[in-house]
């Protein structure tokens, strides 16, 4: 799309067209593309994302209910889907699995506790 | 429905959740003629010798709160079959126990894997079926042969009690 432009005074014609996201425009023979920058935001957003999963440090309790067993000691480090502990919940023994790895750095809860949905259970580093 | 027998297993319970690792479909029920370890809320021991009825059923994936009544709904289903099956009337102890003339006949437990959602489920049962005795629990535990007279089909009543279950988790999940 031809626009024409007052700049400073100076009446020019610039050429208009937007593409993949992107805003060309072109004065003269010179080209100015525009979107680059809303680009890079983009990705400063995916970084945080992923920064985020990193923080997700705390391992909480979904349901409220007791402590049956703890089957993890702080320092340990613990893998994806591995058993952390054993909560008597909703007339149920429940299996606790951590969603993430890492190192244990503090474990919130011991053998006989009672717990509420929410509470924190354990804390990785 | 698949059903796995076994002769003898550490517990069904366990079994069922080794099952699950190895990519075990739902409604695949693992039964075994005895246990060496079977067990109850808690920890607390199942006794299991021959005779009696020892089974797990992997459960689809659900909410815990579906699960909690299916639980629930088991021991109803079980009680009911006692009764239309034998002429019997049991006592069901909410939420996971069956008494007959007071003494404990049926044990239900439910194991759940939690992540940030249910990963998955069984169901174990122990039915004091044909049980011939009790050594040290005769006042607290019974069997149906016992209190009938008369020995009864395990894999009969293992039929009846998947199907109702079945139909009970349906019903639920509706």
């Amino acid at each position: 799309m031809k626009l024409k432009v007052r700049i400073k005074n100076k009446e020019c014609e610039i050429d208009v067209l937007e593409k993949d996201g992107k805003l060309f425009i072109k004065v003269g023979d010179k080209e100015f593309v525009f979107g680059i920058g809303e680009e890079k935001k983009e990705e400063e957003i995916v970084l945080m994302d992923s920064k985020v999963e990193c923080f997700l440090k705390e391992i909480k309790s979904s349901l409220s209910g007791s402590i049956s067993e703890v089957f993890l000691k702080e320092g340990d480090v613990v893998k994806k889907n591995q058993k952390i502990l054993t909560l008597s919940a909703m007339k149920m023994e429940n299996e606790i699995v951590s969603e993430s790895k890492g190192k244990i750095k503090k474990i919130m809860v011991k053998t006989g506790d009672k717990v509420k949905e929410g509470d924190i259970l354990i804390i990785l580093e | 429905m698949e059903i796995k027998k076994f002769k003898k297993l550490a517990s069904t319970n366990i079994k069922a959740k080794e099952l699950i690792e190895e990519g075990a479909l739902p409604w695949t029920v693992v039964v075994s003629q005895e246990q060496d370890c079977g067990y109850g809320r808690k920890g607390e021991k199942w006794i299991s010798p021959k005779g009696g009825l020892y089974f797990s059923v992997i459960l689809p994936k659900n909410n815990i709160d579906d699960l909690q009544l299916l639980t629930i709904l088991t021991a109803f289903v079980i009680a009911k079959i006692i009764k239309e099956e034998f002429n019997i009337e049991p006592l069901i102890k909410l939420p996971n126990d069956i008494l007959l003339n007071g003494k404990k006949i049926c044990g239900i437990l439910t194991e759940n894997v939690i992540g940030k959602d249910v990963k998955s489920s069984v169901m174990g049962v122990g039915l004091n079926t044909n049980t011939e005795s009790f050594p040290g629990l005769e006042s607290i535990a019974t069997s149906l042969s016992k209190e009938i007279g008369r020995e009864v089909d395990n894999d009969k009543i293992l039929e009846k009690i998947i199907e109702e279950i079945k139909k009970q988790l349906e019903t639920i999940s509706k």
